[in-house]
């Protein structure tokens, strides 16, 4: 027995380092990154621009902008900019401020592609004519005034130069941009002998080959109390003033996707993901929204009141007013001007410029367990055979970058997972799926067939010098395939198919990491700036959206995979404006602590209010060890994110479920458990996502645009138009004080007690659950019987929930599919709509739809009904159906104390309706 | 009964029809008639089968009328009413499973389209057709079953044995205590009474030396004088020359006599241990084997269980022979230890050479010391002392250091303490009150001038006894700690106290490497052969994971790596290709506790992990014959699950469980069967 030579290694790591929480100095503030610290420094009134040969060319209103004396010597460097208006169905207006092509500037600026759909060129309203008006207080000035939709009108001011949308009665303008004439928009020009343009930044050098080319401008809200959107900032939903009167010193809000390590809980930085998406309301109950497309670093500063009481300028009118500023490294101003004017309509006009939220597999709207790593085939399968041994449902297990042979994607451990599509089958036989990580670095290994394709082919991102850019992350030095490129992005699809990806079976989906793209040695931890795409494209013009095409790309190869049929799920964690398209984000690597929890809602509902309705936050916290409170706390309120993931760090404790005692896992297991009771009515709110926008998870303002109660309340959320849901956000809570917006009652979800609305409530809490409530006026439809998964609850009964308002009446909807092909598209769904009203139960359809399924509705249940009757009759058939007192929730010990009709039998996909006499 | 049965009859009879009429179902999944005793579990058959038109719901909380019962709706909350259905969440399904185990479901499982009872019973809805599996499946079950019982019935007899011998074990350690202390009693008198002469003498020296001092001041003074006188006086300075002389004379005889009685400690003691703690079937081949093995194990700071022991001395036997990996891999451990023994020779020469002075640094103490070093050392020293490359060479030097341990042991001259629990003991107190006693008489301290040479051997003695008296003080807390320890109800774990089981498993992957803050190197290392040397130190416990690839040769210093000192590179080719042993040092002696009923033993407050928890492992406790590690884990960072099995948990009851569970598992046996 010959022994090679063997060497020791101790590593004995001692005591724990500090670990040193957000890493500030990694990233730029906005005092060292020239672009921001240049536009904030300009005053009101700093814009000369004036909008000079306006006329109607092609249906848009187009003129363009010069300075209105131009100073001599800049007279070389300020050429005219063009300016496009046009106007668009559903009151959606597009400004395009460029550099004039026929000016021959140094370099095109860059456009965002892909992100437009291609439906909303064909709202496009061509326009006829401007009329031309004089406005009071314009000190004579001239606009042009276009037609927007009913009610609005598009106007452009000449000089000096400004856009905006007005209420056509009353002549209340809804949005503005350069009111404050902060706009700015450095032109590219030829770099003079003694300039430096190059920026450097913690030993990074960016090359900036175009010098300076920074938009800036101000955008003002009218009519409204808050503004909310713009993601992705781990802070409150409405937003904060970052400058201006009573303001300390504050950052403005970042756009700029960055793998932030441990970000904080409070903070306007930028992190994953990006969406310039502004969204306000006010006390008029109205919305408006601005969205400018632009995927480079984008600032902006939201203006306390105030702020210009030194510029003097006077704006018209006495609307109460939001002002922001907005800035931009690069790009065009192409920005989108949405008329509301409820909250719901901004939401469905900003859709239907970047696209409808992709319609979700059932499965994935279930419980989603991961963690970095299940480590092998065995832990798997044990982690797997737990939940079933708890009875505990759930839907997806999650591998991270473990399972890969050394995080080259699209391949296994051959000792951890020998036998992969052996380990997916074993799943699918319980009908639950599995996600596997695939991350856009490609590890630079010869070996690697991927890597060896994408350098011979071209693929990479290169740097400024031309070569392949060569970045760290997971694997070491690693090549980012360059996303921008449709043709990578077919190439990138293909690597999906089954014989592509070996080991890959028809149950397993993807989760995209790392796409800011993240590299752990790039300046601010990803890419340079100057790093090159296709049609010499900088990084910086495009960063943004990287992650974007990335998604796309991924989503597409799942697309490919199932020729078509099968909707793919998954899960970024950059995102743009559009990847609602793609599938479902989350809110990147949170802590385990209750700051975490805490702001976990502010940032779904944002996500939600700007398109990407599909987002949740790691339940228990990424980093860290939470407490079992903590950790159930997360599980009550994670159950109604849309996007419900349990996810860890591996240098955490194991969390799952069952790991705290019988009284967590007991807890946990009802959290779980509720969620999967309300997928019939997730799913149905996951469709109306899918048809409108209006998200999943809602502001308390979206349903009750009136109630000012709600405006800035980020601490409950309402999850459709019928629950209501309320965090516990500190250990060892005794009460909590929700407020109950709008005039109807709502209901305990567990003890079914009524409470009035319009008011805040002092609520004891337990740690049975978080305060919940059906509001009085709905139907929510659920599934009362517990499975291992969502695909054995397909075939059983439902329950209708009905909670009956003051006058006795309630309505809801049901929407179910196949819950993974696309045949809904050519009808094959069920949609029902569900009326009480004089004692009546009411099904009836809800467009043309041909599904069949054999699910009956086992058990009606009434809430604030009064009692009396003993029986109700089912038609057709005048079925008896009796009349009882019953438990409002399954799975524990619950009072019988709501109104039950039992076993009605009425089958889900007909029309019935059921008569309580 | 037979009225009783009739009426059973009856009630059935009159209920099948009453479901299918009933009135207020119209449901299409609701359960046909046939499907109405589903799901019960045969103690539940006569609750159902009652007279009367209700039946109440078990947690009383309502009543149900038959058509109710089964009818696909859940009417008790505690599931009652719903056995063979999904309606209720909180409802059991039972499934008969003739021919294998009966089994009771979640109601979770019942028609969801999966098979679970092994006789298809769940799924009855026609979504899917469930083959009856049972007889195949109960066949295995049961040949499983009958070997389990097979090991138990073996291993509850090896824990009897085990038992025996830790009663009459902690019987002699409780006897050795108690003896222990009373020598402690007498010999701290002595002491005492030692000391005081040794005082007394002091004094008396101080004052001879005083007054020589005085005197060959005057002598100087005079012979100056004489000098002056042009004199010399000869007879003072022989007489000095005389004294010294006579001194170390003395000395030599004393010096002996200890050694004779003493003896050598380190070699009987760990002699007797082993003897003590070896396997009945497992003596060692010879003496010197023996002790070898015994040495290596106290290089490794460790009384060697059985097993191991055994293994030992193969080891040590075969060892210029072929090894196997697993041997090499223990023996690479033992060496490294072995190597901190001999890093602490220095140490140790530095203890003999203090004896005197400090009679403190007992066996125990140095014991402690020595493992707390080991550790320490490997971080701290040089890595260079650990990067053994074992091939013949080495094993030549492997042999040179266990001879040299041998050889120190050999010549090292603590005091025997397992004479002082031996027979001998009363006479070797005798000796010790006796020769005290003479030392005593032989002086007369009112005798001017002193005797100078007695004075020298009471300071000898002085110095003796307070050494014995440390190690007794010492070897006194040692025992008392032990059996503090939680042997378990039976102490059937009293063998494992200090005791070394291994394994090789090929699956524990670590993944210390990687670390988020480590700039998220992921980094992860192919282990194609890992054995891991897993003991129970007698001082502290520690794990190694041993792997074999390239070498190569790299420093780390303690507190684990720095990013800034390692590249980014280097770190990930160190992952990828080196060899590791990974150290869990913990610092608590022995396990910290059992749980689970002795069904585990928990580890904890081990080193911290670099951005992590503190190692600890939870040892899972399996009946088998030896005591081996069939598994180990690491769920989580650094948090480690092993299983051992173990005669030590092969309990009786659970015996006659097994049986019970095996003749039920007969009897369930459909007839047809029995045939084949």
């Amino acid at each position: 027995m010959k022994m090679k030579q063997v060497a020791f290694l101790f590593l004995i790591f001692l005591a724990s380092q500090t670990v040193h929480s957000w890493k500030k100095d990694e990233f730029r503030a906005c005092d060292q990154t020239p672009f921001c610290k240049r536009a904030r420094f300009r005053k009101p009134g700093a814009c000369t621009l004036i909008a000079h040969d306006v006329s109607i060319s092609d249906g848009d209103l187009t003129a363009k902008l010069i300075p209105k004396a131009p100073h001599d010597q800049d007279q070389d460097q300020i050429k005219p900019l063009t300016l496009s208006v046009s106007v668009y169905q559903d009151g959606i207006m597009r400004l395009k401020i460029d550099e004039d092509p026929s000016l021959d500037p140094p370099k095109k600026r860059f456009q965002v592609a892909d992100v437009v759909i291609s439906e909303f060129e064909t709202k496009k309203l061509w326009l006829q004519s401007a009329s031309t008006e004089k406005i009071n207080g314009d000190d004579g000035g001239l606009s042009s005034v276009v037609y927007l939709s009913d009610g609005y009108e598009a106007v452009l001011r000449h000089d000096p130069f400004e856009v905006y949308v007005r209420e056509k009665a009353g002549n209340r303008r809804v949005v503005s941009l350069n009111s404050h004439g902060l706009f700015d928009f450095e032109q590219l020009r030829v770099k003079k002998e003694d300039e430096d343009w190059e920026e450097r930044f913690r030993g990074h050098t960016d090359t900036r080959p175009y010098g300076p080319q920074s938009i800036s401008f101000d955008v003002s809200f009218y009519g409204s109390d808050f503004v909310y959107g713009i993601p992705e900032h781990a802070s409150s939903f409405a937003l904060k003033p970052t400058r201006g009167p009573g303001v300390e010193e504050s950052e403005p809000f970042r756009l700029f996707n960055l793998d932030v390590f441990e970000y904080l809980p409070e903070s306007p930085f930028g992190i994953y993901g990006s969406i310039p998406f502004m969204v306000s309301h006010g006390k008029s109950g109205q919305s408006s929204g601005f969205f400018w497309l632009n995927a480079a670093e984008m600032q902006i500063d939201v203006l306390a009141k105030g702020w210009d009481a030194e510029g003097g300028i006077l704006m018209p009118t006495e609307q109460s007013r939001i002002d922001t500023f907005w800035m931009s490294e690069a790009g065009i101003v192409d920005t989108f001007f949405f008329v509301g004017p409820g909250p719901k309509d901004v939401v469905k006009q900003y859709v239907s410029v970047t696209g409808l939220p992709a319609m979700p597999q059932l499965f994935s709207t279930g419980y989603h367990q991961c963690r970095w790593n299940y480590r092998d085939e065995e832990d798997v399968e044990n982690v797997d055979s737990k939940f079933d041994e708890h009875d505990i449902p759930y839907d997806v297990l999650w591998l991270d970058i473990e399972h890969t042979d050394g995080k080259r994607y699209f391949t296994w451990d051959k000792m951890l997972f020998p036998h992969p599509d052996e380990m997916q089958r074993k799943l699918a036989a319980k009908g639950r799926h599995m996600v596997t990580i695939v991350d856009p670095h490609i590890k630079r290994d010869e070996s690697f067939h991927l890597h060896k394709d994408a350098s011979q082919r071209g693929y990479y991102v290169k740097d400024a010098t031309g070569k392949d850019y060569d970045g760290w992350c997971w694997p070491g030095s690693s090549s980012y395939p360059d996303m921008l490129n449709p043709e990578i992005r077919s190439w990138w699809a293909e690597k999906f198919s089954y014989d592509n990806y070996v080991g890959s079976t028809p149950s397993l989906y993807i989760w995209n990491d790392m796409n800011e793209p993240s590299v752990f040695n790039g300046p601010e931890v990803t890419m340079p700036r100057d790093a090159l795409h296709l049609g010499g494209v900088e990084h910086r013009e495009l960063h943004n959206a990287y992650g974007y095409y990335f998604h796309m790309a991924t989503a597409e190869g799942l697309l490919k995979r199932g020729d078509g049929k099968d909707r793919p799920f998954v899960l970024s964690r950059a995102f743009f404006a559009g990847s609602q398209r793609y599938g479902a984000v989350w809110t990147g690597d949170n802590s385990a602590d209750w700051d975490h929890l805490r702001v976990s809602v502010p940032m779904v509902l944002t996500l939600g209010l700007t398109g990407m309705t599909f987002s949740g936050a790691d339940v228990g916290g990424f980093f860290g060890n939470p407490e079992p409170e903590l950790l159930v706390r997360w599980y009550q309120l994670g159950a109604y994110y849309p996007f419900f993931r349990g996810h860890a760090h591996h240098d955490t404790k194991r969390r799952e479920p069952w790991l705290f005692g019988e009284r967590n896992t007991a807890l946990m297991r009802d959290a779980i458990r509720i969620r999967y009771t309300l997928l019939p009515y997730f799913y149905t709110l996951f469709r109306e996502a899918n048809v409108s926008g209006v998200p999943v998870v809602r502001p308390l303002w979206m349903e009750f645009p009136s109630d000012e109660a709600a405006f800035s309340n980020d601490e409950a959320f309402m999850v459709g138009n019928s629950l209501l849901v309320q965090g516990i956000y500190t250990a060892r809570a005794k009460h909590a004080s929700v407020y109950l917006p709008g005039k109807e009652s709502w209901y305990d979800l567990r003890t079914g007690t009524a409470y009035k609305g319009g008011k805040v409530h002092k609520l004891e809490v337990s740690e049975e659950s978080i305060p919940a409530f059906q509001r009085a006026g709905t139907i929510v439809p659920r599934k009362d019987r517990f499975r291992r998964s969502s695909t054995q609850m397909v075939h059983d009964p439902y329950t209708l929930v009905i909670a009956l308002n003051s006058s006795q009446a309630a309505e809801g909807e049901l929407y179910v599919d196949d819950g993974k092909s696309y045949d809904f598209k050519h009808g094959a769904y069920i949609h029902r709509r569900f009326v009480f009203s004089n004692g009546h139960l009411t099904s009836s359809p809800v467009g043309n739809s041909r599904f069949s399924s054999d699910c009956i509705i086992e058990r009606v249940i009434l809430l604030g009904y009064n009692p009396g009757a003993k029986t109700a009759f089912v038609e057709p058939g005048n079925q008896k159906a009796e009349i009882e007192l019953g438990p409002l929730r399954f799975g524990g010990q619950h009072a019988a104390v709501a109104v039950t009709i039992r076993k009605p039998g009425v089958r889900v996909a007909e029309d019935w309706k059921i008569k309580i006499l | 009964m037979r009225v009783y049965s009739i009426f059973i009859l009856f009630f059935i009879a009159s209920f099948l029809p009453s479901s299918s009429s009933s009135s207020s179902s119209s449901s299409s999944s609701s359960p046909s008639s046939k499907h109405h005793f589903l799901g019960i579990s045969p103690q539940d058959e006569n609750y159902y089968k009652s007279s009367s038109d209700t039946i109440s719901c078990k947690d009383g909380s309502k009543k149900f009328s038959k058509s109710q019962f089964n009818d696909d709706f859940c009417d008790c909350l505690d599931g009652t009413d719903e056995p063979g259905t999904s309606a209720c969440p909180t409802a059991k399904f039972y499934c008969k499973n003739a021919g294998h185990i009966p089994q009771l479901l979640f109601s979770s499982r019942v028609n969801d389209g999966i098979c679970d009872c092994c006789d298809g019973s769940d799924e009855y809805d026609g979504q899917v057709k469930c083959p009856n599996t049972c007889w195949e499946a109960g066949k295995v079950a049961r040949d499983r079953l009958i070997k389990k019982i097979a090991t138990y019935k073996e291993g509850a007899a090896l824990r009897k044995l085990e038992v025996e011998k830790a009663k009459v074990a902690i019987a002699k350690e409780e006897a050795e205590l108690t003896l222990l202390k009373n020598e402690e009693k007498v010999l701290k008198v002595r002491v005492g009474e030692l000391k005081e002469h040794k005082e007394l003498i002091e004094k008396e020296e101080e004052k001879v030396r005083l007054q020589k001092e005085k005197e060959e001041k005057g002598k100087r003074e005079a012979e100056e004088d004489l000098r002056e006188k042009g004199k010399a006086d000869k007879e003072g300075k022989v007489e000095h020359e005389k004294v010294e002389e006579e001194a170390s004379t003395e000395n030599q005889p004393t010096e002996s006599t200890r050694e004779d009685i003493i003896g050598n400690v380190e070699d009987s003691s760990s002699k007797e241990h082993a003897l003590e703690n070896t396997h009945e079937s497992a003596s060692p081949t010879t003496e010197d084997v023996s002790s070898v093995a015994t040495e290596i194990a106290d290089d490794a700071g460790s009384k060697i269980s059985p097993d191991v022991d055994k293994k030992e001395n193969e080891v040590s036997s075969d060892i210029s022979e072929g090894m196997s990996r697993e041997e090499l891999g223990r023996i690479v451990a033992s060496r490294w230890t072995g190597e901190s023994t001999k890093n602490q020779g220095g140490n140790k020469d530095h203890a003999d050479d203090s004896h005197e002075e400090t009679p403190k640094d007992t066996h125990d103490e140095q014991y402690d010391h020595h493992a707390t070093d080991t550790v320490v050392d490997t971080g701290k020293d040089d890595n260079e002392k650990y990067d053994y490359e074992i091939d013949d060479e080495q094993d030549e030097s492997y042999e040179e250091e266990s001879h040299d341990d041998m050889s120190s042991y050999n010549y090292d001259d603590e005091p025997d303490l397992s004479d002082t629990t031996s027979s001998y003991n009363s006479s070797w107190l005798e000796k010790i009150q006796q020769k005290a006693r003479n030392i005593l008489k032989a002086f007369n301290f009112f005798q001017t001038p002193i005797n100078l040479t007695e004075a020298a051997t009471v300071r000898k003695e002085y110095v003796d006894s307070s050494t014995k008296l440390s190690k007794i003080q010492s070897r006194i807390s040692k025992l008392k700690e032990k059996l503090k320890h939680d042997f378990g109800p039976e102490k059937e774990f009293y063998a494992f106290y200090g005791h070394c089981f291994e394994t090789n498993q090929n699956k524990l992957r670590t993944s210390h490497c990687s670390s988020f803050v480590l700039l998220s190197l992921s980094l992860k290392y192919r282990l194609p052969n890992i054995s891991i040397c897993f003991a129970f130190n007698n001082l502290d416990f520690w794990l190694q994971v041993c792997l074999q690839s390239v070498s190569v040769q790299t420093s780390f210093s303690r507190g684990g790596l720095h990013i800034n000192q390692f590249g980014v590179g280097v770190l990930q080719l160190l992952c990828s290709l080196i060899d590791w042993i990974l150290v869990l040092y913990f610092s608590t002696r022995h396990w910290d506790k059992f749980e689970d009923s002795y069904r585990m033993m928990v580890f904890s407050n081990g080193e911290n992990c670099w951005n992590g928890p503190d190692r600890s492992m939870k040892v899972k406790l399996r009946c088998g014959l030896k005591n081996e590690i069939t598994d180990v884990d690491e769920p989580s960072r650094c948090e480690y699950v092993a299983v051992l099995s173990t005669p030590a948990v092969c309990l009786e009851e659970k015996l006659k469980e097994l049986q019970h569970k095996l003749d039920l598992m007969n009897k369930e046996q459909p007839r047809e069967h029995d045939e084949l």
